[in-house]
């Protein structure tokens, strides 16, 4: 009774912090319900007399959602495959191989990690306007198709797998590829859904390459869509939007809370 | 053995997309960058004739100085990032260090930002810190335009973009407290150090490789913030939240002074590199792996 008397504060303070952190969303949630005189109410007041759902309807009506979904939902089909597997392929190579110019391979992987992608996309926005890539799904796609730190995640964790299974495999006379598919991937598949969930939420929060190759409303995914109509669109309106385009990463967060974890952490630090 | 021999291919071919899309999207833009701060280009960055320094020059007497208060908005702004940032992923991650339900679920909500883009986190805090009939202007009981007042734009910008990153910081260093072994921690108890002494003494040493590498990931996420800059100040008010990485983006895109873009980029880039750099030197001397 005295230890959970004393451990009471603490969690208050834990409570307290809590509500504090979801604020924004607790705002954007009531806005969202308010009416257009309620949001223009100078004070403004977060209270609502009428919830209405009017603010969604004007959402899902006047705002392509849909469309920029598509988009986002067809960036994401096809970065997200291609990064993995390629990521798959080269952390194979780099941690069940011994080859020729190895070394100097993994240092220029480690070196190109150097160069953060913002400091190169001007070039490449120029590159995609010089072969005339605008507003395809080319140009949206094409810097996401490979990921060099999930190299690096998946060399660890299948150097962390043991030697002997390999060996095991090969008096069996399993084969490289064979080996890379039906046993290799399926022992990394906790880090590979690691991965994956947490390049689906990039891609889908993805903004500045996005925004940059995309100028056509048809074009435009949902993160480029939406921040195109903040100053034009009521405040209701578009709260309603960001927690309509919320929902998806949102929902993905919570249940793969663990495997989200552990892909944060595992490219972190050497230990 | 002879099946091994003949396949001495295959890892080469497992490396080729990465080290084509390394070439491609990486070491071929940036050589582009660097050759095309030192040229002319036409509209499409194809290079043309040499400009020797010129832009350079420009770049550094442009707008009597705004390249100084440039670096410095950078600098400030990283900096500001880094200690909001840093002390509540601290804060948060000490209170939830212990292994119990309870925790799982503020975990769940003190991350939960990971999971928010920043155009949903900017739409939403700029309607909060909105000058006229925003909620801040309400519960404070004043009339404050934040996010267009000289004085205020860059701190508030920093509390949006921290609330951004604080749930990556907040896992890692609870990751990193947690790996601390029990039997230590036991022991300290046995000889009657408190939560908070434990935390101090034991804890936050125990943890130094995480909270280096998360001090210095602080710093470079900030100094790469664009969206929230983007969608709520657009580098104003009097240019004060106008990073090198806004810039890039103002003159190379908005105004399509692609030239001088590459050097903006090559300075962010020395920047980045300096930074790193120095994580790389401090990490040798300060940071004592187990």
């Amino acid at each position: 009774m005295r230890k959970l008397f004393r451990k009471v504060p603490l969690n208050v303070i834990k409570l307290i912090l809590a509500l504090a952190f979801i604020i924004p969303l607790i705002v954007a949630i009531i806005v969202s319900l308010q009416s257009i005189d309620e949001v223009n109410k100078l004070p403004y007041e977060l209270s609502v007399a009428d919830p209405s759902l009017d603010n969604f309807n004007f959402a899902m009506s006047q705002i392509n959602l849909l469309g920029y979904f598509k988009n986002t939902i067809i960036q994401i089909l096809i970065c997200v495959p291609c990064q993995i597997i390629t990521a798959l392929m080269a952390a194979y190579a780099f941690s069940h191989f011994n080859f020729p110019m190895k070394n100097l391979l993994f240092t220029i992987m480690i070196a190109s990690l150097m160069i953060p992608m913002e400091t190169v996309t001007v070039s490449l926005f120029k590159m995609m306007v010089g072969w005339d890539l605008i507003n395809t799904y080319i140009a949206l796609c094409i810097t996401g198709l490979i990921n060099v730190s999930a190299v690096f995640m998946f060399r660890q964790n299948m150097l962390s797998i043991p030697k002997s299974i390999w060996e095991a495999a090969r008096i069996d006379g399993c084969g490289h590829i064979r080996y890379f598919v039906k046993i290799l991937i399926p022992l990394c598949k906790p880090i590979i859904i690691a991965q994956t969930l947490l390049s689906v939420i990039w891609a889908y929060n993805d903004y500045f390459w996005p925004m940059l190759v995309t100028t056509s409303d048809s074009m435009r995914t949902i993160q480029t869509g939406v921040a195109y109509l903040k100053d034009v669109a009521h405040p209701g309106v578009m709260m309603s939007a960001v927690l309509l385009i919320l929902v998806v990463p949102v929902i993905l967060f919570v249940f793969g809370l663990d495997s989200i974890t552990e892909g944060v952490t595992a490219g972190a630090v050497k230990n | 053995m002879k099946k091994d021999k003949k396949k001495v291919w295959l890892p080469y071919l497992f490396l080729l997309p990465t080290f084509a899309g390394i070439i491609i999207f990486g070491f071929y833009p940036f050589a582009k960058t660097i050759i095309n701060s030192f040229s002319f280009t036409d509209q499409y960055g194809e290079w043309l004739k040499w400009s020797g320094t010129y832009f350079w020059k420009n770049l550094f007497t442009y707008e009597s100085g705004l390249f100084w208060k440039m670096l410095g908005s950078t600098l400030l702004f990283s900096g500001m990032n880094f200690v909001f940032t840093f002390t509540a992923g601290m804060a948060l991650a000490l209170l939830c260090v212990r292994r119990e339900k309870i925790n799982r679920f503020y975990q769940t909500i003190y991350a939960l930002p990971i999971a928010i883009s920043s155009v949903a986190a900017s739409v939403i805090w700029g309607f909060i810190f909105k000058g006229n009939g925003g909620l801040m202007n309400t519960w404070l009981g004043i009339q404050t335009d934040w996010l267009h007042d000289q004085s205020t734009a860059i701190v508030v910008l920093s509390i949006i973009t921290s609330w951004c990153h604080v749930g990556t910081t907040f896992l890692l260093l609870l990751a990193g407290f947690r790996s601390v072994p029990m039997d230590i921690q036991e022991a300290a108890m046995l000889d009657g150090a408190s939560g908070f002494k434990r935390s101090v003494k034991i804890m936050i040493p125990m943890a130094s490789p995480q909270i280096f590498f998360v001090v210095f990931l602080n710093i470079l996420t900030a100094i790469k913030t664009f969206t929230q800059i983007r969608l709520l100040t657009y580098g104003g008010p009097q240019n004060s939240t106008r990073t090198l990485m806004y810039e890039v983006y103002y003159k190379g895109i908005e105004l399509g002074e692609y030239e001088t873009a590459c050097c903006l980029s090559i300075v962010l880039f020395l920047l980045i590199f300096l930074i790193t750099r120095i994580q790389f030197i401090l990490e040798k001397k300060l940071v004592h792996y187990q």
